[in-house]
């Protein structure tokens, strides 16, 4: 699903050169659910930018999906981001104009869907996230995890295979952050990928897998997959 | 114009900016039609043909001051010399010509009588070498003979009995008739003294060119002796300036009594008559392009600052799939509704400020074509005002969307 073989990211200023991600090396599977922890300047949002396609790298290799991304043209990439990839923001990044309804239809409107689908899917997800009944409401009518949940419908409207969420709970009281993170693991459970970057040890406990991040490199061992420590108990 | 209903619904909601820039438009565009249609007309104006051959023509004026000054005879000798100069067509003594902004109005009626209403004429003054040296063309009926020419002085009230009037005042008198029918017709000066129509021009303007009918004109074969007179002489295509200067020079060699003004010619006289138009069609054209400037730059300065409020929401839209010309073609149909909105405002206002305008100062109505060409011109404004802030959106990176300050 996603492989990153080596990657480097240097970010340079006139005086500094800062190695973000360093000989970075990761394989993610169809169906994975993978926590990405570390403390703050480990690189975790500069992996989740690369391997969402929003910042380009220096070195290695990434293949998302079996296709290399390296040196595509911005166009491309944005049409990957769009077709492949769903986005969980912390700040869910709803666009407040809009309401409900055009804001899961966002991602939807740069692919050429009909009408008629893109209303299907529209209402699909945010049935989904339970909130249906609210479409023509506007973000700031609703509650923070109303809003995380508004902003995972339209991750899914899309139908990605990846998911990536950056703090997808950062933002949210403890019993908001447990309903999105079941939420996340329903969606998981239904084939779909995710990344997800965090702070929370204990989210990301949940995870099937859990790697931290550290000076730009992975530097433990991955536990074990849930599903296989189970097993093994 | 996939956003097209995103960004309607946006607006509405968030109207202030959007309304300040769509009343900024309506008002230049107000502002626009009228100031165009203004110089256009104006400029109709200018273009109009005066009836004179103008670029072979110039006047030179004179004032007899002293006791012995005799213009009869000063008349009769400088006009026998002038037109037998070499590159001379032809040259009259007149009291006044096109465009001078001075000169004499009657009233004319086609039926004597002081209760019977007359109309403005203009008349000029000059013996049976007026057609030539003006250079205006009889359509119908004749010259006058030299004999008929008489001489009027400041106490004269008697009008000559026969006149040549220009086709604009033939049907301003006789409607229904032809050129062909009026002549011979008899009309009335000074209520009930007649005058028989000798011959038809084609045009000669009157001497004022703000007035309403400038096309009615009357020659009657008088020469003045007023002391002050003009002489309008006509030279060969292309011979004017050089004659100007032989007859300066001439009119200078002869002692009789007299102050010449300097000799102006026919262009200097139309450049003067229509000064404060072309004035005032300057002075138009700064205003709106003071307009359009300052609207393009309320148009970038509002999408700017629209531009750096919603950053995050542009990195955002890139992540979810945006390419930069998603972003370029948002932010142009996004100001092409605000124009588009400000633009109706506008047709509303242009047409009201123009309806004031013809009630208040007998301005023509605008045509209709008028709108459409502003509002392409407008259009156009915005697109190029929005582009540039626009593109500069188009290249925020996807990567903003995951920062979190």
């Amino acid at each position: 699903m996603l492989s990153m073989q080596h990657i480097s990211k240097v970010f340079r200023t006139d005086t500094v050169e800062t190695h973000a991600l360093k000989d970075f090396s990761l394989q993610v599977n169809e169906g994975d659910f993978v926590a990405v922890t570390g403390p703050s300047g480990s690189g975790k949002t500069t992996f989740l930018n690369i391997a969402g396609l929003l910042e380009t790298f220096d070195g290695g290799e990434y293949t998302l999906d079996g296709e290399s991304v390296k040196g595509l043209k911005d166009n491309t990439l944005s049409r990957l981001r769009n077709e492949k990839i769903g986005f969980i923001f912390q700040s869910f990044n709803l666009i407040p104009d809009l309401n409900l309804y055009d804001n899961v239809d966002v991602p939807l409107r740069y692919r050429n869907l009909s009408k008629a689908e893109r209303k299907r899917r529209i209402e699909e997800s945010l049935d989904v996230v339970g909130l249906a009944n609210r479409m023509k409401h506007i973000p700031a009518q609703l509650s923070g995890g109303q809003q995380q949940r508004v902003a995972i419908a339209r991750a899914l409207a899309g139908q990605p295979r990846f998911l990536l969420a950056d703090e997808p709970t950062g933002n949210l009281d403890s019993q908001m952050a447990e309903s999105v993170m079941e939420l996340l693991e329903s969606i998981n459970a239904n084939g779909t990928t995710i990344v997800m970057v965090t702070h929370d040890p204990n989210l990301a406990a949940r995870a099937q897998r859990h790697i931290t991040v550290r000076d730009g490199q992975v530097t433990e061992n991955e536990r074990e997959p849930k599903v296989v420590s189970q097993l093994r108990a | 114009m996939k956003d097209f209903g995103p960004i309607i619904r946006a607006l509405l909601r968030n109207k202030t900016g959007a309304m300040l820039i769509a009343l900024q438009i309506a008002i230049t565009m107000t502002i626009m039609v009228n100031a165009i249609h203004m110089i256009i007309n104006r400029s109709e104006l200018m273009a109009r043909s005066s009836g004179l051959d103008e670029a072979n023509q110039f006047v030179v004026a004179q004032y007899g001051y002293r006791d012995d000054f005799n213009e009869k005879y000063v008349v009769q000798t400088d006009l026998d010399h002038i037109r037998n100069m070499p590159g001379v067509v032809d040259a009259i003594q007149t009291n006044s010509v096109p465009m001078s902004n001075g000169g004499t109005s009657m009233g004319l009626q086609v039926e004597p009588g002081a209760d019977k209403e007359g109309l403005g004429v203009a008349i000029y003054m000059a013996d049976d070498h007026a057609l030539n040296t003006y250079g205006v063309k009889l359509i119908a009926g004749e010259n006058f003979d030299p004999t008929e020419v008489e001489f009027r002085d400041g106490n004269t009230r008697e009008w000559p009995q026969r006149a040549i009037i220009s086709k604009a005042m033939a049907e301003a008198l006789f409607p229904d008739l032809s050129p062909q029918q009026v002549v011979n017709k008899t009309v009335y000066i000074n209520r009930n003294e007649p005058i028989t129509i000798a011959g038809i021009i084609d045009q000669l303007q009157a001497p004022w060119v703000g007035w309403d009918n400038v096309e009615r004109t009357m020659i009657t074969p008088i020469r003045t002796m007023y002391k002050f007179s003009r002489y309008l002489v006509r030279t060969e295509p292309g011979r004017r300036d050089e004659v100007l200067e032989a007859v300066k020079s001439y009119l200078e060699s002869r002692d009789v009594g007299r102050m010449l003004f300097p000799i102006e010619t026919i262009s200097d006289v139309r450049e003067q008559s229509y000064r404060d138009a072309n004035a005032m069609q300057t002075i138009l054209w700064v205003i709106i392009s003071i307009l359009l400037i300052v609207t393009a730059l309320g148009i970038v300065g509002l999408v700017t600052f629209t531009i750096n409020r919603r950053r995050r929401q542009i990195g955002t839209r890139r992540a979810l799939g945006a390419s930069r010309g998603d972003i370029l073609k948002y932010f142009l149909l996004e100001n092409f509704v605000i124009t588009s909105a400000g633009l109706l405002l506008g047709i509303i206002g242009s047409i009201g400020l123009n309806i004031w305008l013809v009630d208040a100062f007998d301005l023509p109505r605008i045509g209709w074509i008028y709108l459409p060409v502003a509002m392409v011109v407008l259009w156009l404004v915005g697109q190029l005002a929005v582009y540039g802030p626009a593109a500069k959106a188009s290249r925020i990176s996807p990567a903003i969307a995951t920062r979190n300050v």
